[in-house]
């Protein structure tokens, strides 16, 4: 099945034609995919955080300013540079560690907000303030078939951020986390500290969202404030929930069906519409759906059995 | 097995209709010019009206028979093709992508939100495509220098423009109105506060006035600095400690939805007898009706307007603009709407004056445009652009806002430059200039 | 910076003026919280929807805006009932991060809906006594804010009598207090739960329409901040607590409006976080909270 979906996506550009258009909306695919992979770690041990925005933007500039100073290649900075909101998670989550999850949403929707605002206004003479700062590019563009080749950079830090949660959630530490969201009391009568595991959560989880950002933010060249925005805090909110919160695949189909959807919609001329489709998609899903999209075939089959035993 | 087949063809089929909606004709007999606009999401009543308004121009022209382009001989249509950029830097850089590979586009007009412009400036610089930006206002989107912004030209006010002009004005008409109606030396210094927005705009109107208080060696002192978040509703605290430094003027950096309860609040609530200058934005029906009397004797900065054509050269065309807008649209074309016209038509003089429809061309017909003004008054009457960074110069006029009562509500009259003004700036009876 | 004591009194009737529509908004998550034990994030749009009920009728029938509160709750009550029945009465029970997201679908879809059917761009209206002030305690106030005020006096003295006095009212404060408890005496809890979903609406839509009335700017995106700053309201105040929400409802008016003088109008929001995440680090459960769910 992964194999089958790791094909696809190496010879995707090719049947589609590997032009600006096409690579431009697949890169960002990815970058978005890895950041709702991010948020949706962050579940596993029942956090569900309305201001990854916050880690996201941080990541960018901290790849940003760290690349600018050093001149390495932002290959290397993306994954220093998100050393950055992986401290300042660490901070945040050591705050929510003991908070049920609406305070949890707030508060996290609340330091994405204090973190822009301390960008803008304490900070501006490294972020540059509401100017933002020019970001070294992650390949230039003067290598032929540069953009072909970032993607299948980004496809190949992808299959590793993925791999890597596989590896961390089938260990004990996914258990750990499955006991924690499920039972707290038990869970600490078990012997589990649910306290180092939310934490080792929330900086993983803020880590990656980072490189994510930074991904971005060198494949735009510029970074701005906006990045903190709530529309930035909530996708990977939305693509986590419509493909299937706490899978590993449904990050990754909710980020791609649900940006097919969007920009499909888009070409048919639709503009507030969609953003009531997206709505009620995700009212849908949660009622009747609530495993997401990545269930749907399970779902499918089951009824289809249910009626083949009725005849 | 079955089941993975059937996702990958699901995902391979979605791709292709997205891939393939797109997908227009290549033709050559079309000039055809992108149209990057906020459709949608948190700036989407700029992109109606600069969408609308760039219709209205390939409209016209078309309907005079289209664009001459010398090497095929014959006139050709324009064709707009419409990219949203949602309000978003991602949406941006997929909208101006296509444009570019799916759409090609000849020429790309429009672009609002510095933000989102500097995220795709890259893709067009890349690519090579002329790009006449009529709505981001920082100075930076031509000046960057680590993206080549040949191809790239400004024809809209930068905050630097704006910013200063307004202090200009404040410095040479309002400073001495005041000395000289309160009996006041001569050598005063104006008191001004800055009340503005936390953004990009806001900062760089008060970089720009700061600026050119120093630059240009003005009488002005800079009292107090406020700032407020965009969408704020509740001003009245800080208006309190606007109101403590005592200034004679108020400059206020915000859009409609704020300097409207920004101003009742002042002049309501915590009773400010200031003079409110409000930026060019603000210039809107929506405006007055929203202002109400709390907005008489105000200042409005402006370089297109609902209610006051600028006298002499462009006062026919402003009104032929502004009916033929509203009879196929219903309604007040913005200053960006107004700019963007303007883009289009300037897009069809370089396609005209280079001959081809061939970019490098074209951007060089563009660098060398020399077009009389149209519906925005330009310094020298004409539309340029500057040799370093293919800025075009507008000329900004201030307006001053007058109680009318038969409409219930004030409009403007044009109070400077003195090439083009209606009337004489007046201080009210209530005003209080701050002390001495 | 020196506050003299007009200003200090001025900024305290600000605030209260200010206050009766977070009081409302907070009132309502409060009274839905209580009986349900749920938090909806879409309570903004219910705020914005109140307000351009009262714009249309307003511009329809020219009635006087406060009139149209006549309009404006009722029909945000049965709003508020469908969405109940609609929305949060399958998920009640699966667990609170879906509470959360479903909130964000209906934000979507009200926001946007809104937006295609009154287009996005700000909305206004004048109320007729605008420019009348009167002075009271030697302030000077326009006569809308103490119209504004009384009026959110009288919705929560007429709400305490209800809760109170009536059986409905007793009904739904046994639910809040113990659900099972309430099923066992024969109280029908799934009524309770739509009724005060749609109290709540009710609620948020007065304040909508309060909001126009007073002479603010609108468009369909204008209810998340206040309903924002309404949650915050209602966390440091505890939830499910009335007698909190106001309390909790002046400490954040007089901090924020502070951290303006000090800090700077950009700081606003910002602080309005802090405040809520310095009050949480130290009692999770807010100032009044209850210790357990």
């Amino acid at each position: 099945m992964q194999l089958a979906a790791l094909a696809a996506a190496a010879v995707i550009p090719f049947l589609l034609g590997a032009n600006l258009y096409i690579l431009t909306v697949l890169i960002l695919m990815l970058v978005f995919i890895i950041y709702s992979s991010a948020w949706n770690f962050l579940t596993y041990t029942g956090q569900g955080s309305l201001g990854h925005a916050a880690f996201f933007g941080l990541g960018g500039y901290g790849s940003t300013l760290i690349a600018v100073a050093t001149g390495l290649s932002p290959y290397i900075t993306i994954f220093i540079g998100a050393g950055l909101p992986a401290l300042v998670g660490l901070f945040i989550g050591a705050i929510c560690v003991r908070l049920k999850e609406w305070f949890l949403a707030m508060v996290t929707f609340g330091f994405a907000i204090i973190i822009q605002t301390l960008m803008v206004s304490q900070f501006s003479a490294w972020s540059g303030g509401w100017d933002g700062i020019a970001s070294p590019r992650l390949l230039s563009s003067s290598i032929p078939n540069y953009l072909l080749i970032e993607y299948y950079s980004i496809l190949a830090i992808t299959v590793l951020v993925i791999v890597l949660f596989a590896i961390i959630l089938r260990s004990r530490i996914g258990l750990a986390f499955a006991a924690i969201r499920e039972n707290e009391l038990e869970a600490r009568a078990a012997g589990i500290n649910p306290v180092k595991y939310r934490l080792f959560a929330f900086m993983t989880s803020a880590y990656f969202a980072g490189v994510a950002g930074a991904l971005e933010i060198h494949h735009m060249g510029y970074i701005t404030p906006e990045i903190f925005g709530v529309d930035i805090s909530f996708w990977p909110v939305i693509y986590s929930i419509s493909g299937g919160l706490g899978t590993l695949a449904g990050p990754i189909v909710g980020t791609i069906v649900i940006t097919l959807l969007w920009d499909g919609l888009q070409s048919l001329g639709i503009s507030y519409a969609r953003y009531i489709v997206i709505g009620i998609l995700l009212v849908l899903i949660i009622i009747f759906l609530p495993k997401g999209l990545v269930s749907l075939p399970g779902r499918i089959r089951e009824w289809m059995e249910k009626r083949a035993k009725k005849a | 097995m079955k089941k993975l087949l059937a996702i990958a063809t699901v995902l391979i089929i979605g791709f292709a209709l997205m891939a393939g909606c797109t997908e227009q004709q290549a033709s050559g007999d079309e000039l055809k010019i992108g149209v990057v606009a906020s459709m949608t999401g948190a700036a989407s009543t700029t992109g109606k009206d600069v969408w609308q308004s760039a219709v209205l121009a390939a409209d016209e022209i078309n309907a005079a028979g289209g664009v001459y382009v010398e090497e095929l001989g014959t006139k050709i249509p324009i064709r707009l093709v419409q990219g949203d950029d949602e309000s978003t830097r991602e949406g941006g850089q997929k909208a101006v992508s296509r444009l570019i590979t799916q759409d090609n586009v000849d020429v790309l007009v429009g672009g609002f939100s510095s933000a989102v412009v500097s995220a795709h400036q890259s893709i067009v610089a890349e690519y090579k495509v002329p790009y006449i930006i009529t709505g981001a206002s920082t100075p930076i989107i031509t000046r960057r220098d680590d993206v080549d912004t040949f191809y790239m030209f400004h024809h809209a006010p930068t905050t630097d423009d704006s910013g200063s002009q307004t202090t200009l004005f404040i410095d040479d008409t309002i400073r001495p109105a005041i000395n000289e109606k309160f009996g006041f030396s001569a050598d005063r210094p104006l008191r001004l506060a800055i009340l503005y927005q936390d953004s990009p705009y806001g900062k760089g109107q008060q970089d720009a006035i700061k600026n050119t208080i120093a630059q240009e060696n003005l009488n002005i002192e800079v009292v107090s600095e406020e700032t407020f978040k965009m969408g704020e509703t509740d001003y009245r605290t800080v208006l309190t400690s606007v109101k403590n430094s005592d200034p004679d003027v108020v400059y206020v950096v915000a859009f409609l939805n704020e300097q409207i309860p920004a101003v009742t609040q002042a002049r309501r609530d915590v009773g400010m007898n200031a003079i409110f200058i409000a930026v060019e934005p603000n210039d809107d029906p929506d405006y007055y009706s929203g202002v109400g009397r709390y907005g008489d004797y105000s200042i409005v900065q402006s370089r297109f307007s609902p209610y006051a054509v600028p006298k002499g050269p462009i006062e026919a065309s402003v009104e032929k603009f502004v009916t033929d807008f509203d009879e196929k649209w219903g309604g007040f074309p913005g200053m960006m709407g107004a700019a963007t016209y303007e883009g289009v038509y300037i897009a069809a003089r370089a396609v005209e004056d280079a001959g081809t429809l061939d970019k490098a061309k074209v951007r060089d017909a563009i660098a060398q445009v020399e077009m009389p003004q149209m519906v925005e008054a330009m310094k020298d009457q004409t539309i340029r652009f500057s040799d370093d960074y293919r800025e075009s110069k507008f000329d900004l006029y201030m307006e001053q806002l007058f109680w009318d009562d038969d409409l219930q509500e004030t409009r403007p009259k044009i109070v400077w430059p003195a090439s083009l003004k209606e009337t004489d700036f007046v201080l009210p009876d209530w005003f209080e200039p701050g002390k001495e | 910076m020196v506050v003299s004591p007009d200003i200090a009194l001025q900024v305290v009737i600000w605030g209260l003026y200010a206050g009766c529509i977070y009081i409302l908004l907070a009132t309502g998550l409060n009274l839905i919280f209580g009986v349900m034990k749920i938090v909806n994030f879409a309570h903004g749009e219910l705020l914005m929807l109140g307000a351009f009920v009262t714009f249309t009728f307003f511009t329809i029938s020219g009635f006087n805006p406060y009139v149209l509160l006549a309009a404006s709750v009722p029909i945000l009550i049965v709003l508020g009932v469908t969405i109940e029945r609609l929305c949060f009465r399958p998920i009640l029970g699966t667990g609170k991060l879906n509470e959360i997201f479903i909130s964000l679908g209906l934000i979507y879809i009200i926001q946007n809906a809104a937006a295609i059917i009154w287009t996005d761009e700000w909305r206004i209206i004048h109320s007729p006594y605008e420019s009348i002030t009167i002075s009271v305690f030697g302030v000077n106030m326009p006569l809308d804010y103490l119209i504004i005020i009384i009026t959110t006096i009288a919705i929560l003295i007429a709400l305490y009598l209800f809760l109170r006095k009536t059986t409905l009212g007793r009904a739904m404060r046994a639910t809040s207090q113990n659900r099972k408890g309430a099923m066992l005496m024969g109280i029908n809890v799934e009524r309770m739960d739509m009724i005060s979903f749609g109290i709540g609406a009710g609620l948020a839509g007065a304040a909508g329409t309060l909001w126009a009335v007073s002479g603010q700017v609108f468009n369909p995106y204008m209810g998340s901040l206040p309903a924002i700053k309404a949650f915050a309201i209602v966390i440091i105040g505890g939830l499910g607590s009335i007698p909190g929400a106001i309390i909790g409802g002046l400490i954040y008016g007089i901090a924020e409006n502070f951290a303006i003088f000090t800090l700077g109008g950009a700081w606003k929001d910002a602080i309005s976080f802090l405040i809520l995440i310095l009050v949480l680090i130290v009692r999770p459960t807010g100032i009044f909270g209850e210790s357990s769910e």
